[in-house]
């Protein structure tokens, strides 16, 4: 492959300059509302902020709730000979803000699922979990194909004596047919952002050098 | 665990859903409160508590309605504008690029920007019936839909589409304004084009397919779906491309083959539409030597 390409396939929307060794891809934090995707994305750009090629961009409103989108660029430096670039973004995740959400779907490469452990949000989970389902669809990919990471935040609220769900009853409700890797976490006081973040890159990246074989 | 503790720890959970931003668990939770209190005499006579628990929910029901009275998409800034359409736009061409960009700002709810975008499009000739369209949908997104009709009236008195697109435009605006239960009246459009009309051939108008999925119903592949990603496009032909493996479905898939269920991909929308198998060939040389092209056109609507 020579040149810019962008793989408008079924599957993968990153771009790849096969010329100057560029790959630049998209991940979207997914999940139900108020679950803390904008959360993650913050401490990301608290965390990694000499790798942010810029600043972290957020669309929200009064009650700090996301009415757009969060968008943050971050280079990972050279991963195989390749300049790795991720876009981070995050979907609002009231219900009535599906239109939104299915544009900032479009494109994407790997996706991370923030679910809510409070018991009140049992619920709210599964519905947003479908909704991506849903749309996904919609945009010709499978939620059983996409390299996708569930992470259980708000753990931390255990201590303050909060109804949470267990881990084993939300990967009952979220991952019995995914099976795909889950880390519980508190985003508010970064534990397991990181790392949700890292298997994320790791299984978009391997789909995408398998589609792209950008490391040969 | 006592009653005494229990409110407390009832009160503690409803106050932290509603500093997460949750609202209506909150309220919930405070409104268990108040049952539990109710049935307790000890805690029904003590006002302070009751005044206490009651100001919440007041102050829960303040904050729902704030919720619910702010507009669904706010306008935003022109920087914003400028960054969504940049993120947004996936398509390599100019021209479905910029009807992208535009599109993109309709779907965030930026209406009136979107329509200064699509009617400078359009006065540049780009993509004509796909950028009325779009200008129709913002009119009916803003509620507007009269200004659709004094819209398609002004196009009906230049010189910007073909007799066929203006057909074309005038059957879409009837079929958007019938959805939303409206009926008007809309002008018909002449039988004869008027001097100066632009005769443009159908291909001008056809988007960028990027790849198709096509249902098959019948034969021996009924009820299956088959993903295809375009190699090349002329007009509304598209050509694809399938692996020496898949010799069975080249073979079904023969020229002539009509298929009622496809789902067109392009950067600005997805679509569904029916086509005809045009023709297949087989790779004679080079890496995909064995694998087989097949070309579809697909329905012109």
């Amino acid at each position: 492959m020579t040149g810019l390409a962008r793989r408008t396939s079924l599957r993968i929307m990153a771009i790849f300059n096969a010329k100057d060794r560029i790959i630049e891809c998209k991940l979207v934090y997914y999940g139900p509302g108020r679950g803390g995707k904008t959360t993650n994305l913050e401490y990301i750009f608290k965390a990694f902020n000499k790798n942010a090629s810029a600043e972290m961009v957020s669309i929200n409103t009064m009650g700090d709730r996301t009415l757009f989108f969060d968008f943050l660029p971050i280079g990972l430096g050279r991963i195989r000979g390749c300049e790795v670039k991720i876009q981070l973004y995050t979907v609002p995740g009231q219900a009535r803000y599906r239109s939104t959400r299915k544009m900032v779907l479009k494109g994407v490469d790997g996706v991370v699922f923030v679910a809510d452990s409070l018991e009140v949000r049992r619920k709210a989970n599964m519905l947003s979990l479908k909704d991506l389902a849903e749309n996904l669809k919609d945009e010709g990919k499978s939620v059983f194909q996409i390299p996708l990471v569930l992470q259980y935040n708000k753990r931390d609220l255990a201590e303050q004596g909060i109804p949470l769900l267990p881990a084993e009853l939300m990967n009952q409700d979220l991952n019995s047919k995914l099976k795909v890797p889950y880390f519980e976490a508190s985003a508010i006081k970064g534990a397991g952002v990181g790392t949700t973040l890292k298997q994320a890159l790791l299984l978009t990246l391997r789909q995408l050098q398998k589609e792209l074989q950008w490391t040969k | 665990m006592s009653e005494k503790d229990r409110i407390k720890r009832l009160l503690k959970e409803a106050d932290i859903y509603r500093t997460q931003g949750l609202l209506s668990e909150s309220r919930a939770k405070y409104l268990e409160i108040l049952s539990l209190i109710g049935k307790n005499p000890s805690f029904s006579q003590n006002q302070k508590l009751l005044d206490g628990v009651k100001s919440k929910i007041r102050a829960v029901d303040k904050s729902l309605r704030e919720l619910s009275d702010r507009p669904d998409k706010p306008e935003l800034t022109q920087d914003m504008q400028k960054l969504i359409k940049k993120l947004f736009t996936f398509s390599q061409t100019k021209e479905a690029a910029a009807i992208e960009g535009a599109v993109a700002l309709a779907k965030f709810g930026q209406y009136d920007h979107a329509l200064n975008e699509f009617h400078s499009l359009l006065e540049q000739g780009i993509l004509p019936v796909v950028t009325a369209k779009n200008i129709v949908r913002c009119y009916l997104a803003l509620r507007k839909p009269e200004a659709a009709g004094q819209q398609y009236a002004n196009w009906l008195s230049r010189d910007l589409f073909s007799f066929d697109e203006l057909k074309q435009l005038r059957a879409f605006i009837l079929g958007a304004l019938k959805k939303e239960g409206i009926e008007i009246q809309l002008p018909e459009v002449t039988a004869r084009p008027r001097k100066g009309t632009r005769v443009r051939k159908v291909e001008e108008t056809f988007l960028e397919i990027s790849a198709v999925s096509i249902h098959l119903q019948g034969g021996p592949f009924q009820n299956q779906t088959f993903d295809f990603e375009v190699q090349f496009q002329s007009a509304n032909t598209v050509t694809v491309h399938l692996p020496s493996s898949r010799k069975e479905v080249a073979e079904f898939l023969a020229p002539g083959t009509r298929l009622d269920d496809i789902q067109c991909y392009s950067p600005i929308t997805v679509f569904r539409s029916s086509g005809t198998v045009g023709g297949t060939a087989t790779i004679k040389h080079g890496p995909k030597q064995g694998d087989y092209t097949l070309d579809i056109t697909i329905d012109a609507d």
